[in-house]
């Protein structure tokens, strides 16, 4: 009995030991990973940048990096003209940001919840981390590579572009991707203005009966407001809570009143049946159009928002 | 323990076969780990294992091992081992062979107050105070001690039957499972994911940070458990022989609940809630040592490792490179298990 005893004990102290000598032999090489030998020659005149992230760490940004693992992020760093070492998906690589393949086509997949060794297996020499995460879990990315969680919130695109730039060094293109995209959304203003002026719009998400409304500061919600200038219905203002997309009943949407109405939806529901859909005055008078859910509706960034406002474009133009 | 009244243990015909078995446990442990650490989304051969335990790796393999793989490991042994021996003191002190912690609702009371403490504890505030993920266990054992309570509280009508004991804990169960999806659809949907894939048991974000969290927890609480082993023996004589045998039931009765209730409260806050190991160990270990707890617990013990760390390695190579969360995986080896012992159960 007593021999067991000890034997379980010894056994877990023995691991336990393992456990802590390791993690004090093993960092150092974990750190070598970043290639400091190379880093120093070209960093002479400046030396390292440090910057503090969203977590409050002080991470040192290597020079140049060549891949950049950001999950979920790579609207932005393709409108920076940088290609990701692997890009964001779900159902094992099944599904991607599609309205940014055009760009991203050759970049292998990662699962969104970037499993470790999915992320030592790309290599990457810098990660960047759009949602505050566990320090526990950016102490082992960092074993991997100097890991970024951003400061900006995710829902704030302006915000998080620029931040991404400062932290690639490239504070004048991330400004520069803003202001083109601020002049582009000046056309679609000017347009709405024309043909639209005063009239309220909403985008909605259907999945099969049941009814999103965007948020009227987030998402294509800040491109249909607060960029192409349509007005918010009454019920949008009320409804804007803490989620990108807020439910919606057929009753309230039927409250909205709303004159255009950019549907995101992959088929046809029994809701658009109903007297209450048939009465929307956006229905009334021919003014729904429909996307499908893998455009750029759902999505934040430089390059989704533009598309977003293409899709106002040619809506309006029909 | 005053052992000069027993005949010595190496004599004991009994006692040399379980300690066999526990060592052939123990060696089949160590051949599943060493098939644990080759296996993953990145390919290891036995030969680059053996040249990264030796020294002479490459970086990044000697990172793969010890930095991601191994502490992994070393939780799913450290869970395992706590998760099963709560199930066996638990089944043990109510004499009821379905009282796992996992079902009965100490896992859920644990998971409601973990997840209750993190979520108030980074509410308001930008950075989390750096002790939150200590104080973890603790928030996870208050809410086990409260289920507990809560479940014998309800369960008595003149003592406890094993069958009330069990529909009461499955209330329990569902009650607190609804109270954590009130205070998870407060959650950021981040967090709420976060908490959603914690719950239903993961370890794949393990680390050396996590496994010294845990082990002071297994380090106090198994031994205290291999302590009491005789008074649980003592009980399974029934309440009157064991008051005559001089043990004072109630108070022991306490002692044991807790040091179950903590060993699965700290497995819950590191692995999150996997159900039915606390079910299926005790009860191979029952079948191949006998009721005897002094004998029953080490291989329980043992049995709750391998049942994890076997589960955690096909949770990451079925569909590698994602990840399922290893309780998914107990369960479907346990929910069967479960559904046959309740209908073989005596009354």
């Amino acid at each position: 009995m007593k021999k067991i005893v000890l034997g379980t004990l010894s056994l877990t102290l023995l691991l336990a030991a393992c456990g802590n000598n390791e993690e004090d032999t093993e960092l150092d090489p974990a750190d070598g990973t970043v290639e400091d030998e190379d880093a120093e020659e070209v960093q002479e005149s400046e030396g390292p940048r440090i910057l503090t992230d969203g977590l409050g760490n002080e991470v040192e940004i290597p020079e140049d990096p060549e891949a950049v693992l950001a999950s979920y992020l790579e609207d932005y760093l393709t409108a920076l003209d940088i290609t990701p070492v692997a890009q964001w998906s779900i159902n094992d690589g099944e599904g991607v940001q599609t309205y940014l393949q055009d760009d991203l086509a050759d970049v292998q997949t990662i699962p969104y919840d970037l499993p470790y060794e999915s992320v030592m297996s790309v290599e990457p020499d810098l990660i960047l981390i759009r949602d505050q995460i566990e320090q526990d879990m950016v102490d082992q990315y960092n074993l991997i590579a100097p890991t970024y969680v951003l400061n900006a919130s995710p829902t704030s695109w302006r915000e998080t572009m620029s931040e991404i730039g400062r932290v690639l060094d490239r504070e004048d293109e991330a400004a520069s991707v803003i202001e083109t995209y601020d002049a582009r959304a000046e056309e679609t203003a000017s347009l709405v203005q024309e043909t639209a002026q005063g009239e309220s719009a909403a985008a909605i998400w259907m999945i099969d009966t049941s009814l999103f409304v965007v948020h009227p500061e987030r998402s294509s919600g800040s491109v249909l407001y607060g960029d192409a200038g349509f007005e918010i219905p009454e019920v949008v203002d009320q409804l804007s809570d803490d989620a990108d997309w807020a439910a919606v009943s057929l009753e309230e949407l039927a409250d909205m009143d709303v004159d255009h109405l950019f549907l995101i939806s992959d088929g046809d529901s029994e809701l658009m049946e109903d007297r209450l859909w048939q009465n929307i005055p956006a229905v009334e008078n021919d003014n729904v159009y429909t996307f499908d859910s893998q455009s750029a509706w759902l999505y934040y960034g430089p390059i989704a928002n533009e598309q977003v406002l293409d899709h106002i474009d040619s809506s309006l133009q029909q | 323990m005053d052992r000069s009244n027993q005949p010595s243990p190496y004599k004991d015909k009994a006692f040399k076969r379980s300690a066999w078995l526990f060592l052939f446990l123990i060696c089949l442990l160590g051949v599943l780990v060493m098939v644990s650490l080759a296996s993953g989304y990145l390919a290891l051969t036995p030969a680059d294992i053996w040249r990264t335990v030796t020294g002479e790796g490459t970086a990044a393999h000697e990172l793969l091992l010890y930095q991601f793989r191994l502490p992994r490991i070393v939780l799913a042994v450290l869970v395992g081992t706590g998760m099963a021996t709560a199930g066996a003191i638990f089944q043990g002190v109510t004499q009821n062979g379905l009282a796992d912690p996992g079902i009965i609702g100490i896992h859920s009371g644990s998971g409601f107050f973990a997840v209750l403490y993190l979520y108030l504890l980074t509410l308001n505030q930008d950075q989390p105070p750096v002790w939150v993920n200590t104080g973890l266990p603790f928030a996870a054992f208050i809410g086990g001690i409260s289920a507990a309570v809560l479940i014998y509280v309800l369960a008595w009508k003149e003592g406890v039957t094993p069958i009330r004991l069990v529909l009461v804990g499955i209330g329990v169960n569902a009650g607190f499972s609804a109270a954590l999806l009130l205070v998870q659809l407060r959650m950021s949907e981040s967090d709420f994911n976060r908490a959603l894939i914690w719950l239903s048991g993961s370890i794949w974000n393990a680390s050396w940070a996590a496994v010294l969290r845990l082990l002071p927890w297994i380090l106090i609480f198994i031994p205290s458990a291999l302590y009491k082993a005789r008074v649980l023996s003592v009980m399974q004589l029934g309440e009157e022989m064991a008051v005559g045998l001089g043990t004072a039931i109630e108070k022991e009765r306490i002692k044991l609940l807790t040091i179950g209730v903590a060993l699965s409260a700290a497995s819950v806050s590191a692995a999150g809630g996997i159900a039915f190991v606390g079910l299926i160990a005790p009860h191979l270990a029952r079948r191949l040592v006998g009721g005897k707890f002094q004998r029953l617990i080490p291989v329980c013990a043992v049995i709750g490792a391998i049942l994890i760390v076997l589960s955690d390695t096909l949770a990451r190579t079925i569909l590698a490179p994602t990840e399922i969360p290893v309780g998914l995986i107990v369960s479907v080896i346990g929910a069967p298990y479960f559904i046959y012992l309740l209908i073989t159960i005596k009354e």
